[in-house]
């Protein structure tokens, strides 16, 4: 350690205290600092998360698993279920909508199991880092990777002899970003169950697998009964995959892709309304759920 | 519990509301179904104090210090911070706080640069990051990852993250735990600094000698409780001073002398048998004095020697120690 402090060092600030330095004599309870808008912090803490995704090897296993599932989705038939868009390519679209599903039930179990074990999350709270700002971070990063593997299997939709871009690419990135913020919530809300990074890893597993599976973009939703589609539709990974295939197709299909029409811009939005409003009931719940039983210590009361 | 009247230097820093302490415990309870880690616990820290917790293994101290970080809300008694309930870290009380924690809570992956670099962002009020790295002396490992810190760098790192933020209460939760004595004794000095700047600082720690050189009021927990509280000088005066001798072989220890505020202990030592005189009565300044007049005018009447007599002030390890065994009566 340095022997000699520079001037403005705690020690040196002894001899000649600054007005705004502690202990300057105001009241106690009279906030004088403000802390940087809490966008500027997630921002930041976005920036530290996507530093760190790239580093942890287990992050990029998350983001081959969505490039996986979208191409298995391709060996389906290629029946026409909307004009232009086979059940295979409609699976493909749906699998979009499960990327933020992966990344965030996954990625964000995982490292938070982690770092609350090391304590790094309390780390962040006793430095004055607000508890939105901190799932903000983590949610932020969830989003940014979803979004880039969806601008790579969008890539790959182009590039094929018939392919196409998306009708209405907005739609498509509210899909994702609804997604990233309801499966990151998830993935926190995993943790409390998990003693270490390994067992989060085992205990979403289950859970992921069952809201891919009842996505849509594996088994089409198609091949169910009506009611068990519709009941089916409340399930929070159903609704991305629908609004990726309206967003592609421009075709209205929440209502089910059998006899589902075109819709022109205002009309799609207002027919995927019920499952914006969907995802934002799940994102409400969650977030009661996470601010209820997420725990920031590992240890156990 | 006993309350020692403070004295000292914190005494001369402002007043405000609530007497101008920064944190303030009131009859802090805190219970997990029927176990009661804390019972009772009461202190205040004024601005450039150093209030020193200590305490055995699961005494009580951490789950005291995570309730006024704002992890736990009490199960009964009030905390203050600024004037207001820490619970939740609310705006007001986080920015103006931070903590060396038990653990090192260090992001491992980054860089000690990149770890600076985002709690410099995302303060408030931040010092500038190489002055503080500066100070630690990680100025040369500003680019290895955390990882491959020794124990005491990373310990040198939490305080410097802790310090970044210029919080005006601090709290130290061992925080020289696996500092090599080099690092100890800077990690004191900087400490001192920040206490000479006005920062109220909560410090826990094992090392007794850490606590004698910085505390000016220190408490040791037991069970959850406070068994003695008080300023430095007082605790030890609490406990009195120790004339010891060899009990002289042609004195049976039946006519060894009773000598006026102290009271004795004939104990087995090395084959031998050592008289222990502990004056807690009278003049502090003076009453070892007067206690060693008495043994050396009996020895002279006697016509004895007082044999590898040692006279020793208590030290805070005594006090410890004492209550440790759960055999202490209340000092103070």
């Amino acid at each position: 350690m340095s022997t000699t402090p520079p001037p403005s060092t705690p020690t040196a600030a002894a001899a000649s205290p600054a007005p705004s330095g502690p202990g300057s004599g105001s009241a106690p309870g009279t906030p004088r600092r403000r802390a940087p808008r809490t966008a500027k912090q997630l921002l930041r803490l976005t920036r530290m998360e996507f530093t760190l995704f790239v580093r942890y090897k287990t992050a990029w296993m998350f983001l081959a698993l969505p490039v996986f599932f979208s191409f298995m989705a391709l060996q389906l038939p290629a029946d026409e279920v909307v004009p232009g868009f086979g059940m295979g390519e409609m699976a493909m679209l749906s699998s979009i909508g499960s990327i933020s599903l992966i990344l965030g039930m996954g990625h964000a179990s995982n490292v938070f199991t982690a770092r609350r074990e090391s304590l790094a999350l309390k780390r962040f709270r006793v430095s004055g880092v607000g508890q939105p700002v901190i799932f903000g971070g983590v949610i932020g990063v969830v989003a940014v990777f979803s979004l880039v593997i969806a601008l790579l299997i969008g890539g790959f939709i182009a590039a094929m002899p018939d392919g196409m871009l998306p009708r209405d690419p907005l739609m498509l990135v509210v899909a994702i970003l609804l997604g990233s913020v309801a499966f990151s919530l998830m993935g926190l809300l995993v943790t409390p169950l998990a003693r270490n990074a390994e067992s989060a890893q085992l205990a979403v597993m289950v859970p992921m697998m069952i809201l891919i599976f009842a996505s849509g973009g594996i088994i089409p939703l198609e091949a169910l009964p009506e009611g068990a589609r519709q009941l089916f539709s409340l399930i929070p990974s159903v609704p991305p995959g629908e609004l990726v295939q309206a967003a592609y197709t421009g075709y209205d299909v929440f209502g089910g892709a059998a006899g589902a029409e075109s819709k022109g811009y205002l009309g799609l939005w207002a027919a995927a309304l019920p499952s914006i409003g969907i995802m934002l009931a799940w994102i409400a719940v969650l977030a009661l759920a996470v601010r209820r039983f997420f725990r920031w210590d590992p240890r156990q009361p | 519990m006993t309350t020692t009247e403070n004295t000292g230097q914190a005494q001369d820093t402002p007043r405000g509301g609530d007497g101008g302490a920064a944190v303030v415990v009131r009859d802090l309870h805190q219970r997990y179904g029927a176990f009661e880690a804390v019972r009772g616990v009461s202190f205040e820290i004024r601005p450039g104090e150093l209030f020193a917790l200590l305490g055995t293994n699961g005494a009580g101290k951490t789950t005291t210090i995570e309730t006024l970080e704002g992890f736990r809300r009490p199960s009964s008694g009030t905390v203050r911070v600024f004037g207001q309930d820490p619970y939740g870290q609310p705006a007001g009380v986080r920015e103006r706080t931070n903590a060396v924690l038990q653990g090192s809570g260090l992001l491992e992956d980054l860089s000690v640069q990149e770890t600076m670099s985002v709690a410099h962002d995302l303060a408030a009020d931040p010092r500038p990051v190489d002055e503080v790295l500066d100070l630690v002396g990680l100025v040369d490992k500003s680019g290895v990852a955390v990882r491959q810190l020794s124990g005491g760098q990373k310990r040198r790192l939490d305080l410097a993250l802790a310090l970044l933020t210029r919080p005006e209460v601090l709290y130290l939760d061992e925080p020289t735990t696996g500092m090599d004595a080099e690092g100890r004794i800077e990690t004191w000095r900087i400490i001192q600094g920040l206490k000479r700047e006005g920062t109220a600082v909560l410090l826990t720690t094992h090392y007794l000698e850490e606590a004698e050189r910085l505390a000016d009021r220190l408490a040791i927990m037991h069970r959850g409780e406070v068994r003695v509280e008080g300023v430095l000088q007082d605790v030890l005066a609490g406990w009195g001073d120790r004339v010891s001798f060899v009990v002289p072989d042609e004195v049976s220890t039946g006519d060894l002398p009773a000598v006026l505020g102290a009271e004795a202990v004939v104990e087995a030592h090395d084959q031998e048998l050592w008289a222990t005189y502990t004056v807690t009565e009278g003049d502090m300044a003076e009453r070892a004095h007067h206690a060693v007049a008495a043994l050396m005018a009996w020895a002279g009447d006697r016509g004895t020697v007082l044999r590898r007599l040692q006279v020793r002030g208590a030290s805070l390890e005594d006090v410890f120690l004492r209550v440790a065994d759960g055999a202490a009566d209340l000092v103070g």
